[in-house]
């Protein structure tokens, strides 16, 4: 037979367990796998959120940088959220994304804080992340916050991706903050197919 | 590992304490539960109260954070997983391990190398015993390399039953009658037994998927099975699970999800692969 005994897993003291040491110091490891190792061991200390993020702003390794996100999702607090959101200018695509992704899934009273001034940033693709960001919050101000960008915003992408965010969100009360966006451009055919496509989309056709 | 669906009006847990359950679950145990999930853990932790003799919910909360044996903690997991599975269930993507991802898995290595292949959730050991007796039999490579099979689950109970190995005519539905003469001890009218030789091939383990200090314990694993598991965990307990199975995996090796679970959801670590009998998801080369 091809099958032999595995050696015996469980109960075994894990590598990292029975080298002792820091995981903040691994965090600096040549090794990606010992800073993959330092980051899941760094997720449950708050404290770590500075060597976190230090080392997501140098490092190179998509493998570790989606375990330090991890991380910094699992700390959850919102020095965490504080320290993602610089990201969100971050030339790196996959960063970006990543970025996105993880304050999504910290929770949205700790997150929104940190992201709702960004949509009065002076860069307008800032706007527009943290509009698509703000409507996968599920919180209170959500409408309001958007309905912001609907109402003042001078760019029509920004405004295009408020009105994204709010179709998505499903809440129905959106569809009267969406129709306004008409008036402030009323030649533009985007604006026209979107809203159209809203009241589709609200009036269940 | 799956979980009921079962639904009613609550009678114990208050809103407040609910929520503190179940966030103390999903930070021990990945498990998530939702609201529509009360009634059932409602009444799986008054019965445990009621067990240990404790009244108020929040003296059994901390019964769970403080005791150090962790004993109750397992007693509660226990009740809370309900192990539905059977033989050669999602065969599909037990084809494809043998009719392409396990060829290539050891290619270009020397014969006599170890392959490794875990089942991760194997409740009362279905699965890994469906691929011990799909390799042997289906793998033409079989007697080329050693083949170490691991299997863990959160459960003990179901642990035990799979390291037992006996099973009724339910689990063994899709089993062909050959197979279950070859593999097979009749004990009784309702129930077999598998032999010796497959039980004691398979590594079973009381492990925790949500816990990196446990999972670090998991290296070099060529073939992950982790299949309608992480269903039942939330984003960040997903997310999290499939970190720790990229740095379980060795290069090019492979994880199986259910059918309904797509990585891609989950995280960006995997490249999806797409076989004529299945997509698994694969740890890229570096």
């Amino acid at each position: 037979m091809a099958l032999v005994k595995a050696r015996k897993i469980g109960g075994a003291t894990p590598a990292a367990a029975a080298e002792g040491g820091d995981p903040l110091v691994w965090l600096e490891d040549a090794d990606p796998a010992r800073r993959r190792q330092a980051a899941h061991a760094l997720g449950e200390r708050p404290d770590a959120v500075p060597a976190l993020c230090a080392r997501l702003t140098r490092e190179e390794d998509a493998s570790v940088c989606e375990t330090l996100l991890t991380a910094l999702v699992r700390i959850g607090t919102a020095a965490a959220a504080a320290a993602l959101v610089p990201h969100l200018a971050s030339e790196d695509v996959g960063l970006r994304n990543g970025v996105i992704e993880s304050l999504q899934q910290m929770p949205a009273a700790v997150v929104m804080p940190k992201v709702a001034p960004i949509l009065t940033a002076a860069d307008s693709d800032l706007r527009i992340f943290a509009a698509q960001l703000v409507g996968k919050l599920p919180h209170p101000d959500r409408l309001d916050l958007l309905a912001g960008v609907i109402d003042r915003d001078p760019h029509v992408n920004v405004c295009l991706s408020a009105v994204e965010a709010l179709m998505e969100s499903g809440d129905p009360a959106a569809l009267p903050v969406i129709e306004r966006l008409s008036g402030r451009f009323p030649d533009n055919p985007f604006v026209t197919f979107s809203v159209d496509a809203a009241r589709r989309l609200f009036s269940g056709a | 590992m799956s979980l009921p669906s079962d639904k009613g009006d609550t009678a114990g847990l208050s809103t407040a304490d609910y929520d503190a359950f179940c966030r103390f679950l999903r930070e021990r145990t990945g498990l998530s539960f939702t609201e529509a999930k009360r009634y059932f853990v409602d009444r799986r932790v008054s019965e445990r109260m009621a067990a240990v003799g404790v009244e108020h919910v929040r003296q059994y909360l901390n019964l769970l954070r403080f005791q150090a044996s962790g004993e109750e903690l397992q007693l509660l997991v226990n009740r809370m997983t309900v192990n539905e599975t059977y033989f050669f269930r999602e065969m599909y993507q037990l084809d494809c391990l043998v009719n392409a991802a396990l060829d290539e898995v050891v290619r270009g290595r020397a014969p006599g190398s170890r392959v490794r292949i875990w089942s991760a959730g194997c409740a009362t050991g279905e699965e890994p015993y469906s691929i011990a007796i799909t390799l042997l039999e289906r793998w033409n490579r079989v007697d080329d390399f050693e083949i170490e099979l691991y299997a863990s689950d959160i459960d003990s109970q179901v642990l035990a039953r799979a390291q037992d190995g006996i099973y009724e005519e339910r689990s063994l539905q899709a089993m062909p009658r050959d197979l279950l003469a070859k593999y097979f001890t009749r004990l009784d009218d309702q129930s077999w037994q598998i032999m010796q030789e497959l039980r004691d091939s398979i590594d079973f383990s009381l492990v925790n998927i949500a816990d990196p200090r446990q999972m670090e314990n998991f290296r070099g694993m060529d073939v992950i099975f982790c299949r309608n598991l992480l269903i039942y965990f939330d984003d960040l307990g997903r997310r999290q699970a499939a970190s720790m199975f990229y740095d379980a995996l060795s290069p090019n090796g492979f994880i199986c999800l259910g059918h309904s679970e797509s990585m891609s959801r989950m995280s960006s670590l995997f490249v999806p692969r797409r076989f004529p009998d299945a997509i698994l998801y694969q740890k890229p080369q570096s």
